[in-house]
């Protein structure tokens, strides 16, 4: 099987048992510059299989990958797009609000904050930039890396923080990190240590070979 | 050293099993967590930095000095976060054993750096009281370490601010009954906060989501 797909049904898998899902979800790897292999429209991330991921041609594509297709076009720095229907985003994209930096690893992976963008592409693209993950108003999120391991991780760390957001507003409002300590710890973690377990990663889903121990993260792990 | 080796190979084995139990009870999420359980006076074993808990063999626990946790020995490259594990085993001798993570409900309350009240007797028992938060510091500054250790004085967990919990017992198996403990009461708290601001008897998930949006779309002046 295709190192490409094999990666993506792994990682579908792994959204699964993590419970981030529900019954469309897309999620998709940049192929060289102008390819991407993506699942299916339709297909659920819960029964997948080989046949159920395809590859397409970013400029040319139907409706239904056109999410996918125009952030790999705008943002040359993105390799992998997870769109995704995590069940604590949800209320936060129905309210159409903002999400501060309520912990530091949502700081870290996901940036100092998350905004709700409308459901239209001009308008996810304004949202995503400098940055790689948004929510999507009445819909889920989507979230982007440099490698699929990334752009997992920041659903997971996405789902977190909206739950701690959400349930804020019955314990009292959080406490947000300031501004300048989230910049901080979002411009330490994308150049410092998650750089080269990035380029190691993407090594590593794109089939290539890759020295066996990846390096670890350094000060400021979480 | 002041241990001998049967004692190092069976605390290896405790810590390689601690890093799977929270695994597996879902306290921690991939590699974001840590423990430490002492050797003697001045020495404890660490988990790694952010290597896999299931992969991670009992020799790969490193030895870190607890007066200057700079010097390690054995083992992989122990976790940045051992200079707090250092501080209480430090300050506390009667502590053997700490935990480090993140599970969702303890987060909750440190996102919101709310000092949980004693929920239950055996949080009582087991925390010491109710369950401060320590100040607000970057990852692996001595602000967060100080700040944990002050509000660890006389209790057995603390939040970290925006981060998660700490928590701490005599062995790994009490460690663990705290840091279990901890995650119930934190839910108790949420579920019971939910029940007053909404007057509903019956607690869901639910009932919080439209809770939430209810009050981030009221217009403004009308929120409860």
């Amino acid at each position: 099987m295709n190192k490409t797909v094999q990666t993506i049904l792994e990682y579908a898998q792994r959204l699964v048992d993590e419970n981030v899902v529900s019954e469309s979800d897309m999620i998709s790897m940049r192929s060289e510059l102008n390819f991407m292999y993506i699942t299916k429209a339709g297909a659920k991330l819960r029964e997948l299989t080989e046949d159920d991921v395809i590859k397409l041609n970013i400029f040319k594509v139907d409706n239904e990958y056109k999410y996918h297709a125009e952030i790999y076009k705008e943002r040359e720095d993105i390799n992998a797009i997870c769109q995704c229907y995590p069940k604590w985003v949800m209320p936060i994209a129905k309210a159409g609000v903002t999400i501060p930096a309520v912990l530091d690893d949502m700081a870290q992976i996901v940036g100092p904050t998350c905004k709700t963008s409308a459901d239209d592409i001009k308008s996810i693209i304004k949202t995503l930039k400098g940055r790689n993950s948004c929510l999507v108003k009445d819909k889920g999120c989507i979230t982007s890396g440099r490698t699929l391991d990334e752009a997992y991780t920041c659903v997971l760390v996405l789902d977190k923080a909206s739950h701690c957001f959400v349930a804020s507003s019955v314990i009292g409002e959080n406490k947000i990190i300031n501004g300048f300590e989230a910049r901080l710890m979002r411009f330490i973690y994308k150049t410092k240590y998650s750089k080269k377990n990035q380029e190691n990663l993407s090594a590593k889903e794109e089939g290539e070979k890759v020295s066996e121990e990846l390096p670890a993260k350094e000060e400021g792990e979480v | 050293m002041a241990w001998d080796k049967e004692t190092e190979l069976k605390l290896r084995q405790v810590i390689k099993d601690s890093g799977v139990a929270l695994l597996n009870e879902n306290l921690v999420q991939g590699t974001w967590g840590n423990t430490a359980v002492r050797l003697d006076e001045d020495h404890m074993l660490v988990t790694p930095t952010g290597l896999d808990y299931i992969a991670l063999t009992p020799e790969d626990m490193p030895v870190v000095q607890i007066s200057d946790p700079s010097i390690w020995s054995d083992g992989k490259k122990p976790t940045s976060e051992r200079k707090i594990h250092a501080a209480i085993m430090q300050a506390r001798p009667e502590i053997n054993a700490t935990i480090h993570s993140h599970p969702i409900f303890c987060s909750i309350l440190a996102s919101a750096r709310i000092e949980l009240p004693v929920m239950n007797d055996e949080m009582q028992k087991l925390v010491g009281g109710p369950c401060r938060v320590g100040a607000y510091g970057l990852p692996g500054t001595k602000k967060l370490k100080e700040g944990t250790v002050a509000a660890m004085q006389g209790r057995n967990a603390c939040f970290m601010a925006n981060h998660g919990v700490f928590c701490a017992g005599k062995d790994m198996d009490e460690a663990f009954e705290i840091i279990r403990i901890m995650e119930k009461s934190c839910y108790q708290y949420i579920q019971e906060c939910t029940l007053k601001a909404t007057g509903q008897s019956t607690y869901s998930d639910e009932l919080l989501f439209d809770y939430f949006v209810a009050q981030k779309t009221a217009p403004k002046g009308k929120k409860k």
